[in-house]
């Protein structure tokens, strides 16, 4: 079974890019069992695409602000810059059922391998 | 040469962080050495080896600084190549403003981004334009160069299958830089717009709406010395037409009638057309009216069915302009409260009008429309049991 861990940061940590990875850290990522991470860059980077009521694509700046909404999944992408990362976003929410966001976010650093 | 340096360095804060410097090292050189041969290619080039330096001081930004030297391997450009030859610094400017209208930065830091790298103006002037704090304005500023270079926004044209939206984008924030110094602010926001149009036109000399827009922002601003007269706002009807310069209407109808030629018909043409038809005497209201509704299908716009009901209120007099009013929520909007009390006073219901022209002042953001609305607001005050009216006199 594999599970997802999602780390949520205090809204005053926005100098992430700056900060290394403390080493303790650093040795609980290179665990076996830590199949993958990333570190994103913060709040402020982020762009949120969802269903528009005439069919077409709605695209804000800035993080998705919860409301009722849950987080229902996540997916790593690789794409030249952000056209190339919202291009595959669209893709994906055009599959999605309607209501269903996508806060597209640059990752900072990580490490993935086959599950 | 902000646009260039962008080019180069692929990082809009280091390229102005570098520009600044070129002209620092600039201010001090130059009155003591002499100007050089080519001070733009100068500044380039002393901005671009101030950046690299800059790129070599910070570790973290060690990829970048590896691209950049891989640049400067690819072409062993000596400093004096450069120097020599203006026309072989791109010019990037159009780059440049589409990452600036990028659609993934709030509309907002779209239109202070694009004024701070493209129209020059300093942080402070964009602030006060905007009426809000420099503290503020400053941070949208950082917030939006930072997502850019975080979020890698490109720092391209966009290809063929995205460029009308995003061409639409990047003139509606040029027209909305017009739009905010249309009213009479403090800042001169409506000749910046211009500029940015004249440039886009001249980056991009066939798409038929960058060339309305530039005509409508001509024709509209042609009458910019008639429209204000001690510091208050003037009616079309009331302005001193030797005072409209001629002009740059007729550049802006040049340029309307190479628009038309291209063949399609968007919303700038719609509506450059309308305001050369403002410009000719007698107005032909029938053609004004229709425009108006072709240009309320394509925008979906309360505000242009505002225009219509003006045009319409000419044909069939004010109540049927009232009517089509009556059916827009529009009432957070200042101009649609004085359009309202126009037609009211016009159809001789001067409380109702001074009811609307209070709403407009209470909404109006400059001191020349201040002033025109409190006029408007004295003449429909409504006058005692037997006096004769102050209106219309």
């Amino acid at each position: 079974m594999q599970y997802a861990l999602l780390a949520y940061s205090p809204p005053e940590d926005t100098d992430r890019a700056t900060r290394p990875i403390p080493a303790a850290l650093a040795a609980q990522l290179d665990r076996p069992d830590v199949t993958g991470w990333a570190r994103l860059h913060a709040e402020e980077s982020a762009t949120t695409l969802r269903h528009h009521d005439d069919g077409r694509m709605l695209l804000t700046d800035g993080p998705f602000i919860d409301s009722k909404e849950y987080l229902g999944g996540l997916f790593l992408v690789e794409a030249d810059n952000l056209d190339g990362a919202l291009a595959i976003a669209e893709a994906l929410l055009q599959e999605t059922r309607p209501g269903t966001a996508i806060e597209v976010r640059p990752v900072l650093d990580g490490r993935f391998r086959g599950a | 040469m902000l646009a260039i340096l962008v080019g180069i360095l692929g990082d809009l804060e280091l390229a102005e962080e570098a520009a600044a410097e070129a002209f620092a090292v600039a201010a001090e050189r130059w009155p003591r050495d002499g100007e050089p041969a080519n001070p733009a290619g100068w500044l380039v080039t002393t901005a671009r080896n101030r950046a690299i330096d800059q790129l070599r001081r910070r570790q973290v930004l060690a990829a970048k600084t590896m691209l950049l030297a891989r640049d400067l391997e690819a072409g062993p450009e000596p400093p004096e190549a450069l120097m020599d030859d203006t026309a072989a610094i791109p010019d990037e400017r159009l780059e440049l403003i589409f990452t600036c209208c990028h659609p993934a930065l709030a509309l907002e830091a779209q239109v202070a981004l694009t004024l701070r790298t493209l129209g020059g103006l300093s942080t402070e002037e964009i602030a006060l334009a905007f009426l809000v704090p420099f503290e503020t304005m400053s941070k949208r500023l950082t917030r939006a160069r930072h997502k850019i270079r975080d979020a890698r926004i490109p720092f391209a044209v966009p290809p063929d299958h995205q460029l009308p939206d995003r061409l639409a984008a990047v003139l509606a924030v040029v027209y909305l830089i017009f739009s905010q110094g249309w009213g009479g602010g403090r800042v001169d926001l409506a000749a910046e717009a211009v500029h940015l149009g004249r440039a886009l036109a001249g980056l991009m000399p066939d798409e038929p709406e960058v060339l309305a827009l530039l005509a409508l922002m001509l024709l509209h601003d042609a009458r910019r010395a008639a429209r204000l007269r001690d510091g208050q706002v003037v009616r079309l009807d009331d302005q001193d037409r030797t005072l409209w310069d001629t002009g740059q209407i007729d550049q802006g109808r040049a340029l309307l009638q190479r628009a038309m030629t291209r063949g399609r018909t968007g919303p700038y043409l719609l509506q450059a057309a309308i305001a050369d038809l403002y410009l000719q005497e007698p107005r032909d209201w029938q053609q004004i009216a229709a425009l108006y509704a072709a240009l309320a299908r394509q925008t979906g716009s309360p505000v242009i069915e505002m225009n219509r009901a003006v045009a319409v209120a000419e044909i069939d007099g004010p109540e049927a302009g009232l009517a089509i009013l009556d059916r827009l929520d529009l009432h957070d909007y200042r101009y649609f409260h004085s359009t309202r009390a126009d037609l009211l006073r016009r159809a001789g219901r001067p409380s109702e009008a001074h009811h609307a022209y209070r709403r407009a002042l209470d909404l109006a953001q400059t001191e020349p429309e201040q002033r025109f609305l409190q006029d408007r607001l004295d003449e429909t005050t409504p006058s005692d049991p037997g006096q004769p009216s102050r209106a219309g006199t």
